[in-house]
């Protein structure tokens, strides 16, 4: 029976039915995909509802077999970071050509032309240019490919984290961590497939939204926690020894197991059985993997965890964690750098009012620990099949605002990069205008980026989808292309 | 007309393939659209969908099954060669029944009372519990939960800041008194949408449950505002259509829906009945008749009491709501308030009475009213054209926005011309007589009056008011008159507390458009406001009024003759209890949702349901009193083969219970739950203030917290720590159907978290108290408690091992955690 429910864990006849039968049904449709025949068919994942978690095989061979997503919250300038654009630096001071004295973007009215607040050198063998705000980052630059072509939809900080996390605006909608889990499920016996690690700061503006499950089944939400915020309810309650707390599962074991009997078949009950085995293997592997204290002292300087800024060293010290759940099977992890419980700018790149000020404090956190993660990952072999995205939710004004020296939210032309695993590097797509203002070339959604990040897993943004409320949903809704452009081949 | 349409040959399927042959006609189905042969856009959506088609009358199939429901069940599954499970043991079934209908297990005594009913009489024991169970008020905060999930009720605003929306909760009570009341559903659909205009302020909260921007969170730039507004409406228009006609009609916002018969036009039509809706606070309206007359009685007792006290030679101090000054009555033309000091700022006044002494036994006039013809003059007005002009002083208006304010710091005063002498002897004052600011009220003041200008005499003065009202240290009569008038005052705040509902502002609705594509920067045509063209038209104009376009709209969907309504509600109500509804898909009963498992059954109660005046408490009786209901719940090999998913309903499905259900029942069972009922409820978050909320949960729970979780507050997007796991929806869409999903972090919860550490302590304590000294009566009740069954001699056995060696504590632990336990049997 194909019905709404199908979809969030087929039964368990089903499953098998499907996992024996169903190959040649995959192969067709693969055969099918592969000549443009098939675009719209959906094709949901088969998951075993014993074991959701279980890896699954993508739709075809893709280049990524997990991800990280280091997400600069509050808007990282591209103006500052990455997109070069000498035509601003040379007009600063004059009005921004085409638009009306004092236009309005979302805070209110603007003034003129602002050039960077950071100087630009070219770097690695490339020679790209790139700002003196991150510089060890900027030394990767041969790893990097830009798209400096991004748009939004929205010039709201919530509504803009969502459409990056989940491609929707409003609330509700599943995260891209959780679609892929949906689809691949979990190299891991041990831990959750998709880890959010929130900033040391706190939680960026749209929350747990940026990693919920939506109307996924909860299994595929993203689990928070970090190195300053542990998973909650990890540890027996206090007072309960080792030995009573195992003698107290086998107990739960020996009565879920009589009344089990009853109910021979019954999948569901079978499955909450399975997950006090999960919980209990995730109170062992969990401490381990956040115990860092076993890392090399040099890997610890390597990163800035030995900061005296506790913010620096406390970022420094998830990134850290992000290579060690990537290591240890977990297939999407969403790094937070910026959080936004001091408000605008404080914590994050909302840089309205003092950006120069502001940057240079985010910068020092962000830059050091980033670049020794890449480092990391590819002095351990992890790079090739790992894609590493850093993301923002839009950009900056070329302008400073009307009586201030920040930049207001420009959500028509901004930059992020993609390293490691199937793209090309050291490259750059899409082009904004002369002032960095509006892309022009190549222009890039955010469902166009959703698409080929599922794409470089292996997933077709198109089949890969969720029956709810009337709609096969997908993570890019009805849009979205695959980015060939920028593929390696 | 195409011969094979998409969508009906992945529906057909749907319905009756096996998942192989599905996958491959869907292949087929969908081979065929990509060769061109059909494409999904030509596929035209069906007029004649079941859905829209007028409900059948079918006549009862005659197998001698007394309830309809196993009459039409039963012949199903005989036509399949199937069978219904043998009934379920009498305990199971009052768990069952007590779960579903409440929420909350049946205690020790309901299931000694049930027990011995039943060996008198099963059915008749079946029946009384039923209606025992209905007339619970727990039923209500059981099933409202259930609508609340339907429209994503929530506390906060939602998006980023996430603020609390404090006076969200009339609308969560008005849900749960309309389901213990029994509320006709015709009526209950027309209050939701158009309350405002019978008295019934609370429901219309119904219309805003969705997340909104705040003002200050919109951009300031004509698209963002634009766009925010249309974000708004659609939300209001997802409630009303899927919630009450199963329609997504949503779906049609930026291009004609691609399934359902339903054209952008319909979309921005239905949009225009509700143009005049704004998220906001009102004042509920049914309550404010009777605060006023109780203020106006409370207003003459102070003044009273005032007057004892100025008799003991104690006069209060100022305060910022309403000041008297009496004094020997004195003809004057002007009258002068000096303010010499404030509590800080500015001085501000936002009314200046000055009372008449009545002629011949009338009554006292205020006097100086600008539309008595009287002039006001200061020494100088802050600058603010539009809440505070000199003209307020004496409008007639009361309140901050209404008020006057000095130009000066901390001084000036304002000169009242009567233009005539009157004969005065009481001027009355204040700072804000709604009292929601407190701040620049004149401490140090003086009232002069003359006759001529310039000749001014000192009337009264703060002079002789004391600093602080304190009954300590003064003799009883003293003591006494200072804490009446102070009991006085505190009434006086309660009552002038007026009761806001996060229910909605009208408007008058502007003229509507069709937005190209949705985007609201691409106005087209006009649009009036009617319902969707397939079902006809209301007949409204576009100058029609707010309320008016939304009571034609609820008569339209409250009609009997309204196809979907009665469908989609029974639908509903039997989703809720057998965990899948006829239609598996309870919000859309378009082509892209289930069709019917029983469309037959469907339609015979949504008619049943109508000729029954709309009562859903006469639904649940037929329902739960069905064979079909009762029967026992275990697979059985056979038709598991056959119907894995069991719509045929060959036995009642277990399955896991909802976050509420599980922490209630905890609560009542270690005897903690506090069933005080309505009210702005309670927080699982820590307090905090921030521009952007941060809500962090909290880790200990106290009997401020052991109320039914559905008097937690909402918090959109965030958890409660514990439960929050247990597929409880967000409140970001809406939730017709919950997830359920099987997680190591709900192991985790339930296993280790300090709430279920106190909740086992409390239950152990509680076997102590109420088990008796032996272990095995303990052992008992703890099994009575928890599975409404005795324990068995094995399970006797292995639970005092494990108790004498680990202790009751964990045992509590262990059986809060097992299977049994979290499960509907």
């Amino acid at each position: 029976m194909i019905n709404a429910y199908r979809a969030a864990m087929l039964n368990r006849r089903d499953f098998l039915g499907r996992a024996g039968s169903g190959l040649s049904g995959i192969a067709l449709s693969q055969l099918l995909t592969s000549q443009g025949l098939l675009a719209n068919t959906p094709r949901p994942p088969a998951i075993d509802p014993l074991r959701p978690n279980a890896a699954r095989e993508p739709q075809f061979q893709g280049a990524a077999k997990r991800v990280i997503v280091i997400f600069c919250s509050g808007a990282l300038s591209q103006l500052e970071t990455f997109d070069y654009k000498p035509e601003l630096i040379r007009r600063s001071g004059q009005p921004l050509p085409g638009a009306a004295a004092g236009f309005k973007s979302f805070q209110g009215e603007n003034g003129n032309l602002a050039a960077p607040q950071f100087a630009f050198q070219p770097r690695g063998e490339c020679g790209k240019m790139t700002s003196d705000l991150l510089p060890r980052i900027g030394a990767l630059v041969d790893d990097f490919c830009f798209i400096h072509s991004m748009t939004s939809k929205t010039n709201t900080h919530g509504p803009g984290e969502n459409f990056l996390s989940t491609g929707f605006t409003l609330d509700g909608f599943p995260s891209m961590g959780a679609w892929a889990t949906y689809a691949l499920g979990s190299e891991s016996e041990n831990l959750p497939s998709f880890v959010a690690i929130p900033d040391p700061r706190g939680v960026p503006q749209s929350s747990v939204n940026n990693w919920g499950p939506g109307f996924l089944p909860a299994v595929f939400q993203g689990t928070p926690f970090n190195q300053q915020r542990p998973i909650g309810n990890l540890q027996a309650p206090a007072g309960v020894t080792p030995a009573t707390d195992r003698a107290a599962r086998r107990y739960l074991q020996f009565l879920n197991e009589r009344h089990q009997e009853a109910f021979a078949g019954d999948t569901e009950l079978a499955a909450r059985i399975a997950s006090y085995e999960l919980a209990a293997r995730m109170q062992l592997s969990v401490p381990e993997l956040t115990d860092l204290s076993s890392e090399p002292t040099s890997l610890r300087k390597l990163y800035g965890a030995d900061s005296s800024d506790p913010v620096k060293s406390g970022f420094a010290r998830n990134c850290m964690l992000s290579r060690k759940l990537i290591e240890n099977g977990v297939r999407f992890v969403q790094l937070f750098n910026g959080a936004y419980a001091m408000g605008e700018g404080v914590g994050n790149w909302d840089g309205h009012r003092k950006l120069k000020q502001q940057y240079e404090i985010h910068g020092a956190i962000l830059d050091q620990p980033v670049a020794a993660l890449i480092q990391d990952l590819k002095s351990r072999g992890l790079f090739e099949d790992t894609l590493l995205a850093l993301v923002t939710e839009f950009g900056r004004m070329p302008t400073f605002q009307k009586g201030a020296s920040g930049r207001d939210h420009n959500p028509e032309g901004f930059t992020i990069f993609l390293t490691g695993a199937g793209v090309k590097a050291p490259f750059s797509y899409g082009a904004t205008d002369e002032f960095g203002h509006r892309a022009v070339e190549d222009v890039v959604t955010m469902h166009d980026f959703h698409a080929t990040l599922l794409h470089l897993l292996g997933l077709d943004h198109e089949a890969l989808t969720f029956y709810h409320n009337g709609i096969e949903r997908r993570l890019t809704d009805v849009h979205g292309k695959v980015l060939t452009g920028l593929l390696a081949t | 007309m195409p011969v094979l349409r998409a969508s009906d040959g992945i529906r057909s399927i749907r319905v009756s393939g096996s998942p192989f042959l599905g996958l491959g006609l869907r292949l087929l189905v969908a081979s065929i659209v990509a060769l061109g042969l059909l494409s999904p856009g030509e596929a035209a959506p069906d007029p004649d969908h079941w859905s829209f088609q007028d409900l059948h009358t079918y006549t009862l199939p005659d197998n001698g099954e007394p309830n309809p429901i196993d009459a039409f069940v039963l012949k199903r599954l005989k036509s399949k060669g199937l069978t219904i499970s043998k009934p379920a043991p009498p305990a199971v079934l009052l768990r069952r029944l007590s779960l579903d209908l409440t929420g909350l297990p049946p205690n020790p005594r309901d299931q000694a009372r049930f027990q011995t009913g039943w060996a008198a009489d099963p059915k008749q024991a079946s029946a009384d519990l039923i209606d025992r169970l209905l007339a619970s008020p727990r039923y209500g905060e059981r099933w409202a939960q259930h609508w609340l999930d339907a429209v994503r009720y929530a506390d906060t605003h939602g998006f980023e800041v996430n603020t609390p929306r404090p006076n969200a909760w009339p609308y969560r009570d008005y849900v749960i008194r309309a389901f213990n009341e029994d509320l006709p559903y015709d009526r209950f659909i027309f209050e939701q949408l158009a309350g405002d205009t019978t008295g019934v302020d609370a429901a219309t909260g119904f219309l805003v449950t969705a997340a909104a921007l705040l003002p200050g969170q919109v951009g300031k730039d004509e698209e963002s505002i634009r766009r925010a507004r249309q974000d708004e409406l659609n939300e209001i228009l997802v409630n009303t259509a899927t919630t009450f006609l199963g329609l997504t009609v949503h779906c049609a916002r930026c291009h004609n829906h691609k399934f359902d018969s339903i054209t952008q036009r319909d979309y921005y039509q239905l949009q225009a009945i509700f143009g005049g809706v704004h998220y906001g606070e009102r004042p509920m309206r049914d309550e404010e008749k009777d605060r006023n007359s109780k203020l106006v009685a409370l207003q003459g007792q102070i003044e009273q009491a005032e007057n004892a006290l100025l008799a003991l030679g104690l006069r209060p101090p100022v305060n910022a709501r309403h000041n008297i000054e009496r004094f020997p009555a004195t003809t004057i033309r002007y009258l002068r308030f000096t303010i010499l000091d404030t509590n800080g700022a500015e001085p501000c006044i936002d009314e200046l009475e000055a009372w008449s002494v009545p002629h011949n036994g009338g009554s006292p006039s205020n006097v100086a009213l600008a539309s008595e013809g009287t002039a006001a003059s200061s020494s100088g007005d802050y600058h603010d054209p539009i809440n505070h002009k000199l003209s307020h002083i004496n409008d007639g208006n009361y309140g901050n926005s209404r008020s006057w304010i000095a130009k000066q710091l901390r001084n000036g005063w304002v000169e009242l011309d009567f233009g005539k002498p009157i004969l005065i002897d009481k001027v009355t004052w204040g700072r804000d007589h709604e009292e929601h600011y407190k701040d620049r009220l004149a401490i140090k003041y003086r009232i002069e009056g003359a006759k001529e200008p310039g000749q001014w005499t000192t009337i009264t003065s703060s002079k002789d008011r004391l600093s602080s009202l304190d009954p300590a240290g003064l003799d009883a009569p003293r003591a006494l008159a200072i804490t009446h008038y102070q009991k006085l005052l505190r009434d006086r705040d309660r009552f002038s507390q007026k009761s806001l509902i996060f229910g909605g502002i009208f408007g008058q609705p502007p003229i509507a458009h069709l937005l190209h594509l949705g985007d609201p920067s691409q106005e087209r045509e006009e649009v009036r406001p009617d319902t969707p063209a397939i079902f006809g038209s209301l007949g409204l104009s576009d100058k029609s009024s707010g309320p008016a376009r939304r009571v034609a709209l609820a008569r339209w969907i409250s009609s009997p003759q309204n196809p979907l309504t009665a469908r989609v509600l029974v639908n509903r109500i039997w989703h809720a209890h057998f965990g899948v509804g006829l239609v598996d898909t309870p919000s859309d009963f378009g082509a892209m949702g289930g069709r019917p498992s029983h469309p037959k059954l469907l339609d015979w109660l949504a008619d049943h349901f109508m000729e029954n005046d709309w009562s859903i408490k006469k639904l649940h009786r037929l329902i739960v009193s069905s064979r079909i209901y009762q029967q026992a719940s275990h697979p059985r090999q056979a038709p598991q083969a056959q119907d894995a998913d069991n719509r045929l309903l060959w036995r009642f499905r277990p399955r896991r219970l909802e976050a509420e259900a599980i922490r209630d029942s905890i609560l009542q069972i270690t005897g903690s739950l506090d069933l005080s009922m309505g009210g702005p409820g309670f927080s699982f978050f820590k307090a905090n203030t921030n521009y952007v909320r941060v809500y962090t949960p909290k880790e200990n729970f106290g009997p401020a917290e052991w109320r039914r979780m559905i008097y937690a507050h909402r918090v959109r997007m965030e958890q409660d720590g514990v439960f929050g796991a247990f597929d409880r929806p967000d409140a970001g869409l809406i939730c017709a159907r919950r997830q359920q999903s099987t997680t190591p972090l709900q192991a985790l919860n339930l296993f280790n978290s300090r709430f279920i550490q106190t909740q086992s302590t409390l239950f152990a304590r509680r076997l102590e108290k109420d088990g008796g000294e032996r272990l095995e009566k303990r052992i008992d009740l703890a099994y009575r408690l928890c599975f409404c069954r005795p324990a068995e001699p094995e399970e006797q056995g292995t639970a005092r091992d494990f108790i004498t060696e680990h202790g009751l504590a964990q045992f509590c632990r262990v059986l809060l955690n097992s299977n049994e336990f979290l499960f509907l049997p």
